[in-house]
């Protein structure tokens, strides 16, 4: 089931077209990880999501139905362009967001008191905003978005800001909110973080969305039946047999103890018999098939896309 | 939804009502409201309350023997012979102050010796008493005109007028133009105080949220037209409390005052404090009225009907800040910060520095062309009809004028809610007008 539907959204600013004829859908329990280079419309779908623009065209279905404007206390939302008052004390301004998510304010006390606490910021409670760290202010903006415990969520580069460790916490804690149930929308640049913890993809460019679907689907997808061999010895005879047989050697590395070979398997021929020919010349140490990662797929794809003339039907 | 807007109003109170500065600026306001009108006044008293002073006259002249009058200051004594030993004497058997009065053929020379201080006030107290004395001696000497019959005679001549408005229905009611005059250029200015204090506020508050970058995220929960109203009617309450505070304060301090010293505000005290050049009181405001009938005192001073004045006061004080206010916001929400503002408040502000410019002008001729088209216009008519209608308006006219300030106050949320919707959201480059145009068909 999905939680979002996005159903052929087109958003307008001027003659600008932000979005064209975007559809995507989010499935339920997942981290989405939306994609897609600067400008490519992914904020303004954000910020259609979060209802805080209307699409020009199309609808956003949530949980099945089309989104009301009362949907928006199940939804929480981290901008990328994230800030705080700065003068108002930090215990009082959490209260204030939480409440405005539709908290009542004892509910929003004893949960801030409970998440200032396990994350060690109970000392903050009454000093200003502007006398926190930026990491301390990214803190108290992540536990106002999740306060209200919305069954969606949407995260806007959410690791910048943080230092190594605090991002740990901050990727632990996105891993413990979907082992609750929430759905969460990851948009990001760090397609380390995507690798690690997104289920779906979608990539935006120019307007359009151009790829969606299961991270591993579409690793599978994009995968250019690349091999990686190591082994001991390779003799001209061994190389020799892999030209006759088509395969492609992309590249070649040896260091003290064994040889690694890239190699590009023919469309008419499968990995065992790559295996085969190497097991009649060589000892095999390791044999296994080389996954384009995120950012080989975000590149190329984007890459691909710009090449062709843009916004044609 | 309609508590999310109580919710953003008491945020922008509370915030606002908890800052040092607003406490401070409370507080001390009225002190020196009151300081202003009190410490006139004291000095007055305090001059009067100066130590007694003995005065020993040498009179050659013999005119002002035994003339003088005493009173609770000054004490007068005579004695003749020489000048120079009774200076050398006076002193020590505790007279403040010789007076010598030397006679000649053109009349009439003193000199006062002192030794200390003079006392202030003695000489020309002293030159008071002299003229009347000579007056009165030439009068009988020269006139044959006995001084008592005279002063009669000029209490008789004095001549005194009252001026009184014929409205239309043919009823009289007197009043005073003058305090007409000054009660409206209180009013407009008090509303251009509050327009140019609290709605500039509304402009800092956008655009703080704004610089900030928390709009969006209160956006994710509120919409922009609650967190628009929740600004502008926390920070309008702000305005009611603080001069709610303000009255009560100065009230509550100036009848501490009066209870403390009842005398400080006698009738004469207030005519002194006008007389004072640089203290601009209305010399009508202590005219001989019983203090027990203040209200009808009041009511007979103005063309229009007291109620009729607080009723427009209310309308006016609403009505301008929420214009100004919305527009201020307008202004807030397209620009990144607040040096840039004003290229876009200029057209605002100007009309507003416009009234206030010619608050005098309408106020000396509250029936004149420009003051008619000022209380119309709907920028300006806040301060300009305030300023007329102590003096009388017609009704017609000061109905068209609240209608019109109305529609514009309409026509004004509209235009702020299309702008602000859209540049609350628009970083970087400053919107050119087309582009703000462009905005308000979106």
């Amino acid at each position: 089931m999905n939680i979002i539907d996005v159903q052929d959204i087109t958003k307008c600013y001027g003659d600008f077209k932000a979005l064209d004829s975007v559809s995507l859908s989010v499935p339920q329990g997942c981290v989405f990880g939306l994609l897609g280079p600067n400008g490519a419309g992914k904020t303004t779908l954000i910020r259609i999501l979060m209802r805080i623009s209307a699409p020009d065209k199309g609808q956003v279905l949530f949980k099945g139905h089309p989104m009301v404007a009362d949907d928006v206390y199940d939804m929480g939302y981290l901008p990328e362009e994230r800030g705080l008052y700065k003068k108002m004390k930090t215990g009082e301004q959490a209260m204030y967001l939480a409440r405005l998510k539709g908290l009542d304010r004892q509910e929003a006390y004893t949960r801030l008191r409970e998440k200032f606490e396990q994350f060690g910021m109970m000392d903050w409670w009454n000093k200003p905003v502007e006398e926190l760290s930026k990491g301390m202010q990214q803190k108290v903006q992540f536990i106002t978005t999740i306060l209200h415990k919305p069954s969606f969520l949407i995260l806007d580069e959410p690791f910048s800001g943080f230092d190594p460790i605090n991002a740990n916490l901050l990727k632990e804690e996105v891993l413990k909110l979907k082992e609750e149930g929430t759905t969460i929308v990851l948009s990001t640049h760090n397609m380390a973080s995507v690798e690690e913890i997104c289920d779906h993809i979608a990539l935006i460019n120019r307007s359009r969305k151009i790829l969606e679907g299961d991270i591993f689907e579409v690793k599978n997808r994009f995968k250019k039946n690349l091999f990686s061999v190591e082994t001991t010895d390779v003799s001209n005879t061994l190389l020799h047999q892999l030209e006759n047989q088509q395969y492609q050697v992309c590249s070649q590395h040896t260091n003290k103890f064994y040889t690694r070979l890239e190699i590009k398997i023919p469309d008419t021929r499968t990995s065992n018999d790559l295996l085969q020919l190497f097991m009649q010349y060589a000892e095999i140490h390791a044999f296994n098939e080389i996954m384009p990662t995120m950012n080989e797929i975000f590149i190329e794809q984007v890459e691909r896309a710009n090449q062709q003339p843009s916004h044609e039907e | 939804m309609k508590n999310k807007t109580l919710l953003i109003i008491s945020r922008e109170y509370l915030t606002r009502i908890q800052k040092k500065s607003f406490i401070i600026i409370t507080i001390l306001m009225p002190i020196l409201l009151v300081a202003m009108i009190v410490l006139p006044a004291l000095l007055i008293v305090m001059n009067e309350q100066k130590q007694y002073s003995r005065i020993l006259v040498v009179d050659e002249s013999e005119v002002f023997i035994n003339n003088f009058t005493d009173n609770d200051h000054y004490e007068f004594s005579y004695r003749s012979g020489d000048i120079e030993q009774i200076k050398n004497e006076a002193f020590d058997q505790d007279y403040d102050v010789v007076l010598q009065i030397l006679s000649n053929s053109q009349g009439v020379r003193s000199n006062i010796y002192y030794r200390k201080n003079l006392p202030s006030g003695l000489q020309s107290e002293v030159e008071n008493q002299m003229d009347d004395i000579f007056f009165n001696q030439l009068l009988k000497d020269s006139l044959h005109i006995d001084p008592t019959r005279f002063e009669d005679m000029q209490k008789l001549a004095k001549a005194e007028s009252t001026t009184i408005q014929i409205d239309e229905k043919g009823a009289e009611k007197e009043h005073d133009a003058e305090v007409n005059q000054i009660f409206g250029m209180m009013c407009g200015i008090i509303i251009y105080f509050i327009i140019i204090l609290f709605a500039s506020q509304v402009l800092r508050g956008v655009l703080e949220e704004k610089s900030n970058r928390i709009v969006e995220v209160l956006l994710s929960s509120v919409k922009p037209t609650q967190l628009l109203v929740g600004k502008i009617v926390g920070i309008a309450m702000v305005g009611l409390t603080q001069l709610v505070i303000w009255a009560a304060l100065s009230g509550a301090i100036l009848l501490g005052i009066q209870l403390a010293a009842p005398d400080l505000f006698r009738p004469d005290t207030m005519e002194t404090i006008a007389e004072t050049p640089g203290v601009n009181l209305p010399n009508t405001a202590s005219i001989d009225v019983a203090p027990d009938n203040i209200f009808t005192m009041i009511q007979n001073y103005f063309a229009v009907s007291f109620g009729v004045i607080i009723v427009s006061f209310v309308f006016f004080f609403i009505v301008g800040y929420l214009i100004y206010s919305t527009l201020y916001a307008a202004t807030g929400s397209v620009v990144d910060n607040e040096s840039d503002s004003q290229q876009y408040t200029m057209p605002i502000t100007i009309p507003l520095i416009l009234a206030i410019v010619f608050v005098p002008s309408i106020a000396t001729n509250p029936d004149g062309t420009l003051a008619f088209w000022l209380s119309m216009i709907p920028l300006t008519s806040p301060i300009a009809m305030m300023v007329r209608l102590p003096s009388g308006v017609h009704a017609w006219e000061l109905l068209l004028s609240m209608g019109l300030a109305l529609a514009f106050l309409i026509f004004c949320i509209w235009f702020a809610a299309k702008i602000y919707r859209i540049g609350i959201m628009t970083y970087g480059k400053k919107p050119s007008w087309k582009t703000i145009f462009r905005w308000l068909r979106m």
